[in-house]
């Protein structure tokens, strides 16, 4: 779906963002971009979309190269959601503020509208359509910011910080409603320090560091390593750090767990079973 | 945004730049004065002549240079209103004096704002006895002119992803465009200045009447010259073209 051959950037002045950075996403999947501050996390996103061009390397889109796409032509195919919404919302209600990228997009008013319907429903916004999104709490915003990325039906969903101020219900909310996008087919790439998030509903991680891909593959063996995560300046999740915990008394568990439920059956192993 | 460079303050080693705010904000309000003094095309090249050795002195040739190329758009746009819409004698010839003023007047200004610190221009403030805290919103104002255009390319991006196109489309469909920037750039700007003013109050900002400083500025003998010398020009010009007016040569212009 989206082929990234050895992309550099470099911001204006002396700040290198990535350094020859490959990735290759396939359709369907799910993929989680990890990393410290200023890792190049950001930048490598704006790539998928074409807001950035790299200024060596290649994105490919589809197979195409997106080298003479417009933004708003890959738009149709990448929604990314930024991780400030102040930075979009911009109309008097919550419902022109979505029709708006539709309309944009050049869906008919009707079906702009329909989609904006059904999008708000989903993401628990009917009771907000009439509300001017300026006076929505910050969560809301940012909600109501995905609203409008989530109408266009993208085929790629990237998306920056989501989780960054939502509380631990709509944090469950986003997963489920980031897995059914998923199951419909949708590719869904998130930017994120929430590790934990990660480790509960991304199979595949990308860790990033300076500028560079240190690490990608399966999320459970990727973040139990060491080594990476502290190259990525992350936290191992609360469950790994627990197994480590138990492996001090019980050498027999596996340094390998990274989900509550592989958690769970070691535990009960160790008790003797039920 | 790149024509804002010109205001932006850029360290520099400079001749320029030691010169105390104070005589240099005198240089500029009197070169202002005098570009507006004019509406011919000569003694207004002249008088951006005259400014570029100035900007020569302060080593920011390159950066006024990538101004004006940033700001040649609207220099364009404006000639070509004028000049369909004026109607003077000669409204080319009129439209060109016009931006050469433009031009002129903003050279004047930058030089100013190219070469004080916020920190030197709130200090030069106080010591003209304007309260502390309206110099201090002057120099904030300065301080956050580059995070608001940073701010600005941010929101850019966040519209171009939800297929805003901003280079595309007549002129009235671009100005059009800049709506979806221009509202979150307000809304983004007053959430900030609402709690910039939260965290200096809880720092306990304006609790003391009589604060010290710990630099003050001192008015030098180059300080003195300079400003001596912008008024003096200033006063000669007035009085030459009450007396006098301008000479043929410089009356010369475009005959359309």
């Amino acid at each position: 779906m989206i082929k990234i051959e050895d992309i550099h950037f470099k911001y204006e002045g002396v700040y290198t963002a990535l350094r020859g950075v490959s990735i290759q996403i396939d359709q369907g999947e799910r993929v989680a971009i990890v990393g410290t501050n200023g890792a190049g996390k950001t930048t490598l996103v704006k790539h998928m979309n074409g807001l950035l061009r790299p200024q060596r390397g290649h994105v490919f889109l589809k197979d195409r190269d997106t080298k003479h796409m417009s933004v708003a032509e890959i738009a149709r195919t990448v929604g990314l959601v930024f991780q400030s919404p102040d930075h979009q919302l911009f109309l008097d209600s919550v419902e022109k503020e979505v029709v708006f990228g539709l309309r944009n997009l050049g869906y008919s008013a009707k079906e702009a509208e329909e989609r904006c319907h059904n999008t708000l429903s989903r993401l628990g916004l009917e009771g907000f359509a009439d509300r001017s999104p300026f006076t929505l709490s910050g969560g809301e915003r940012k909600r109501v910011a995905l609203a409008s990325v989530l109408a266009t039906e993208p085929k790629v969903l990237a998306l920056d910080e989501p989780t960054i101020g939502q509380d631990a219900k709509q944090k469950k909310l986003l997963a489920e409603l980031l897995s059914e996008m998923n199951d419909a087919g949708c590719t869904v790439v998130v930017v994120t320090h929430d590790i934990e998030f990660v480790v509960e509903f991304f199979p595949r991680t990308v860790a990033m560091s300076g500028g560079l891909i240190v690490g990608d593959g399966k999320t459970e063996s990727l973040l139990s390593n060491e080594a990476i995560i502290d190259l990525s300046s992350l936290s191992a999740p609360q469950t790994t750090l627990a197994a480590s915990a138990l492996r001090k008394k019980f050498p027999e568990v596996s340094n390998r767990i990274t989900s509550v439920s592989d958690l769970e059956e070691i535990i009960v192993r160790l008790v003797g079973g039920l | 945004m790149s024509f804002l460079e010109v205001f932006q303050y850029t360290k520099q080693d400079s001749v320029i730049h030691q010169l105390d705010p104070r005589s240099k904000m005198v240089l500029a309000i009197t070169s202002a004065a005098i570009s507006l003094m004019f509406l011919n095309i000569v003694p207004l090249l002249i008088i951006l002549l005259c400014q570029i050795p100035i900007l020569f002195l302060a080593k920011s040739v390159r950066r006024w240079l990538r101004s004006m190329k940033g700001l040649s758009f609207l220099l364009i746009f404006i000639i070509v209103f004028n000049t369909l819409l004026s109607t003077v004698a000669n409204p080319f010839s009129y439209s060109v004096a016009l931006t050469i003023r433009l031009i002129a007047l903003m050279t004047s200004f930058s030089i100013f704002f190219l070469t004080v610190h916020p920190d030197e221009l709130s200090q030069a403030m106080i010591q003209m006895r304007i309260r502390f805290e309206f110099a201090f919103a002057m120099s904030m104002a300065m301080r956050y002119v580059p995070t608001l255009a940073h701010e600005a390319y941010s929101i850019m991006d966040a519209q171009k992803a939800r297929g805003v196109e901003l280079d595309k489309g007549n002129l009235l469909k671009r100005i059009r465009n800049m709506i979806p920037i221009i509202v979150p750039l307000i809304i983004v700007s007053i959430r900030r200045a609402l709690s910039v003013a939260e965290s200096m109050e809880s720092r306990a900002f304006g609790v003391s009447q009589n604060r010290t400083y710990l630099k003050r500025l001192e008015f030098q003998r180059r300080d003195w010259i300079v400003a001596f010398f912008s008024i003096a020009v200033l006063l000669y010009l007035i009085y030459f073209l009450s007396f006098f007016g301008l000479p043929d040569w410089m009356l010369w212009g475009f005959s359309f």
